[in-house]
């Protein structure tokens, strides 16, 4: 990689300032724009796709498909089969407008929102993601330490794998290595589709259930805990943060869009598919002993499996959470970086090197830090840290969600590439939905707590 | 009218006066400047974008937004510590 600033402009109109950060981008364009003038379609599609995908199947994470499996144990098959495409539909309309405003401008979201709303906007969208991530990391080091448990290893063993793993892909000082790492782990999300076959379930039934019924019954308060969890499990501020922030670091231009569309739904049809494995292969628990997700005491669903299911089940649902909490871990602290680089004002790229970005990185490690150390912590009420987080996202997601189709629709910004009508039309429908589920859980479960309203 | 012979064509000659060379040098990083858009490059991304103009009912909105968001935010911590308990 070239030095930073190794040639200087020309002057007025002369050519611009190249960094380090350009140099490596630059290589990376080359061969988008060598594979475009050549029509050789697969290889630009390859060369193309990756945000969309880590952030479809970064979302499939820990807390995730415990969500998906805790509404198969609970209710069965049913109304979340249908649910989770529909929400992964609802994922690709806000995620397809990330990439857009990220190929168009070349700039990340914190960065947007901070420069075109003001400096409190800004740092509210940052503070909402800090938060957010930080307890979703911790929820994160959670699955694997689940899915590590199963093979009788221990709390420390999560820790370090996970740290290794950020460390590693960190090191090569290039976005395109980190991207494929990453992608190439992301794609062992399927083994929740595994988990789903070994089961053994009934296909005719699992068809059935897209008719959204039966609609689930039980508890008002559990049922919205489920919704807002299953939701937070497919949209959630990182997301954002993440794809917007990668589009513009891959490099990507207003004439990959139809590219980054083609990535963003690949990814949300996979993650809808894999969603609805960890959901079948939890559903195995209702139909033979009736368990409820209270009954997992440590979310101990790839034990329970095993009793039910047989020791491959078992086996492919704790390897499958781990792989979904390592995957998430990258892809969190990846946001969680771009945002403190972007609020800052300081290099924000995997392209950077560590000297040239070293806020990046320390944040891209540092965040991974605390959230492991809180899973050292003995009696850590796993099952509920893992429900709760995905609450806590889908809360305070409608307000990045609001900003995202503002910047969506800034001509001064996007140009041409504004939104269309329909766009909003399903974006603003999203944020209500995704907002009044968020706000009823909150509401009802405070309520309960304080008892104004009974139990 | 004499046409004008093509350029590549002219024999070489010593010219009576040196010319100064116009051509801007050849620099290897010409190249993958190419590569990128004028507005992808470090240097124009740190430049910030302009302010928008919000309208007061647009911020109110915003901020009534931000308020309910905190407050639900408030609801569901307060939940998940009592669970604890």
């Amino acid at each position: 990689m070239a030095a930073p600033d190794a040639s200087v402009a020309a002057g007025l109109g002369g050519p611009p300032r190249l960094t380090g950060e350009d140099a490596a981008r630059s290589l990376d364009r080359s061969r988008v724009q060598d594979a475009r003038r050549q029509h050789r379609r697969w290889q630009l599609l390859w060369l193309l796709v990756g945000p969309g995908i880590l952030a479809m199947l970064g979302e499939n994470d820990g807390p995730s498909m415990i969500a998906y499996a805790s509404d198969g144990a609970q209710y069965g098959l049913g109304f979340f089969v249908p649910f989770i495409p529909l929400l992964f539909a609802m994922a690709y309309v806000c995620q397809e407008m990330c990439m857009r405003v990220g190929a168009v401008t070349h700039r990340g979201y914190g960065e947007l929102v901070l420069q075109r709303f003001g400096t409190v906007w800004g740092w509210f969208g940052a503070g909402d993601l800090t938060l957010t991530n930080l307890v979703t990391l911790v929820a994160e080091f959670v699955s694997i330490r689940v899915g590590l448990a199963y093979f009788h290893l221990g709390a420390a063993v999560a820790v370090v794998l996970g740290l290794a793993l950020v460390v590693f892909t960190l090191s090569g000082g290039r976005y395109w290595r980190w991207e494929r790492i990453v992608l190439g782990m992301a794609l062992f999300n399927g083994l929740f589709l595994l988990a789903a076959i070994l089961v053994k379930p009934d296909v005719a039934a699992v068809a059935r259930s897209f008719d959204f019924s039966p609609f689930p019954g039980g508890s008002f308060n559990t049922l919205l805990l489920l919704l807002a969890s299953t939701i937070g499990a497919t949209v959630t501020p990182w997301m954002i943060f993440f794809q917007q922030s990668a589009s513009a670091d891959k490099g990507m231009t207003p004439r990959d869009i139809k590219h980054g569309r083609y990535d963003t739904a690949t990814g949300a049809v996979l993650a809808a598919i894999f969603g609805i494995g960890a959901l079948v292969a939890g559903a195995a628990l209702l139909t033979h002993n009736g368990s409820g997700i209270q009954g997992f005491a440590g979310a101990g669903f790839p034990e329970a499996l095993r009793h039910v299911a047989g020791g491959a089940a078992g086996a492919a649902f704790a390897l499958g959470l781990i792989e979904a909490g390592a995957v998430a871990i990258l892809t969190i602290c990846a946001s969680t970086a771009y945002a403190a680089g972007e609020c800052i004002g300081v290099s924000h790229s995997f392209n950077s090197s560590p000297r040239n970005a070293v806020l990046f990185y320390a944040a891209n490690i540092s965040v991974a830090l605390v959230a492991a150390g809180v899973i050292l912590i003995p009696g850590a009420p796993l099952l509920s840290i893992a429900l709760n987080a995905n609450v806590l996202a889908t809360v305070l997601l409608p307000v990045s969600l609001v900003l995202m189709v503002m910047l969506a629709n800034d001509k001064g910004l996007m140009g041409p590439w504004v939104n269309k009508r329909s766009t909003n039309v399903i974006g603003i429908s999203v944020i209500t939905f995704v907002g009044l589920c968020g706000a009823a859980y909150g509401i009802d479960s405070f309520l309960r707590t304080v008892h104004i309203i009974g139990s | 009218m004499k046409p004008m012979a093509p350029l590549i064509d002219d024999p070489p000659r010593a010219a009576a006066v040196s010319q100064p060379d116009l051509r801007l040098p050849e620099r290897p990083e010409d190249e993958l400047i190419m590569n990128l858009e004028r507005d992808q490059f470090v240097s124009e991304t740190s430049r910030p974008v302009p302010r928008a103009a919000l309208s007061s009912r647009t911020i109110a909105a915003l901020w009534a937004l931000r308020v309910f968001v905190v407050v639900v935010s408030l609801m569901v911590v307060y939940t998940f510590i009592d669970q604890l308990h």
